[in-house]
């Protein structure tokens, strides 16, 4: 898929990926948006990992900020370093909206959102779809792109129907391969 | 006869662990977050606990701390790098990082190996 296509013809996307070939997705799409300025929220790897991957596979992470709301719950972090910022957990909605909104001020180019799934292991789909419906109104206002992932795994299709009303295209990766 | 507790959110993990770990001769007890597992081991003792690192409530990190004298073994669907997973590793009870989605051949090899030693 041309995500940079996708991305100029919507505001927000969201990207249901299908889960055995999700790793091999991030790492193309983060390949294919690394020369522009990119936020990643990374919910299910950590900071470190993220960049070991990325740099193992040849994803140039200079331009990236990450939020990162994982390292935190498995061991001690600082609340900041130069290209993360580390929540509490991936439960803390506000703090997340909080900083993503701060952000969204600052000159970046677009937004990956990783991944609303792994928002339903602290949070039931009704706060989550609320959070997303916030958070796309903020970028509606703002100049950045966002494509927010979901997996393709049963127990979430109640997830996507709610979520899916919000963003401007729904794209099933699973449908288009 | 070993006891394990399996901690882990979710009930199809739960379920089916503890379905062969009993069918390996464990008895099995399970908890559905850290803070119910701290809660059941004021009466339970397991010799081993699987725990998911990523669960509602309390941080898994919070709750590791509380628990002395049982070895812990996490099950992560977190990715984590090498460096960090050494770093957990160093903590005193963790005993291994099984990361999901695992092999149950793997889970059960694991599992004795731990609880021989």
């Amino acid at each position: 898929m041309d995500v940079l296509e996708k991305l100029s013809e919507n505001k927000t996307t969201l990207l249901i990926i299908p889960s055995e070939e999700y790793n091999s997705f991030i790492v193309g799409i983060a390949k294919q948006v690394s020369k522009n300025k990119v936020i990643y929220v990374t919910l299910n790897k950590t900071y470190e990992s993220l960049k070991e991957i990325f740099n193992k596979k040849g994803v140039n992470t200079e331009k990236m900020f990450f939020i990162d709301a994982i390292s935190k719950t498995i061991k001690k972090t600082p609340d900041q370093t130069p290209d993360c910022y580390f929540i509490n957990s991936p439960g803390a909605l506000t703090d997340l909206s909080l900083i993503i909104s701060k952000l969204l001020d600052e000159p970046f180019d677009y937004l990956l959102f990783d991944s609303l799934t792994n928002l339903t292991i602290y949070e039931k789909k009704t706060p989550v779809a609320k959070f997303l419906a916030g958070l796309v109104n903020k970028i509606e206002e703002s100049k950045i792109r966002a494509l927010f992932y979901a997996l393709n795994v049963g127990q979430q299709d109640e997830l996507i129907k709610e979520c899916e009303m919000f963003v401007d295209e729904v794209v099933d990766l699973s449908k288009t391969i | 006869m070993k006891k394990i507790m399996v901690v882990d959110d979710e009930p199809d993990i739960r379920a089916s662990v503890k379905t062969i770990l009993e069918k390996k001769g464990y008895k099995v007890v399970t908890a559905i977050s850290g803070d119910d597992c701290l809660k059941q081991l004021k009466k339970e003792k397991p010799d081993l606990i699987l725990m998911d690192i990523m669960m509602p409530g309390t941080p898994t990190r919070e709750v590791v701390k509380k628990i002395k004298d049982i070895k812990i073994s996490f099950l992560s669907v977190v990715r984590t790098s090498e460096a960090e997973k050494e770093e957990l590793m160093k903590q005193s009870n963790i005993v291994d990082f099984i990361q999901k989605p695992f092999d149950i051949d793997e889970l059960i090899k694991r599992v004795n190996k731990i609880l021989k030693d």
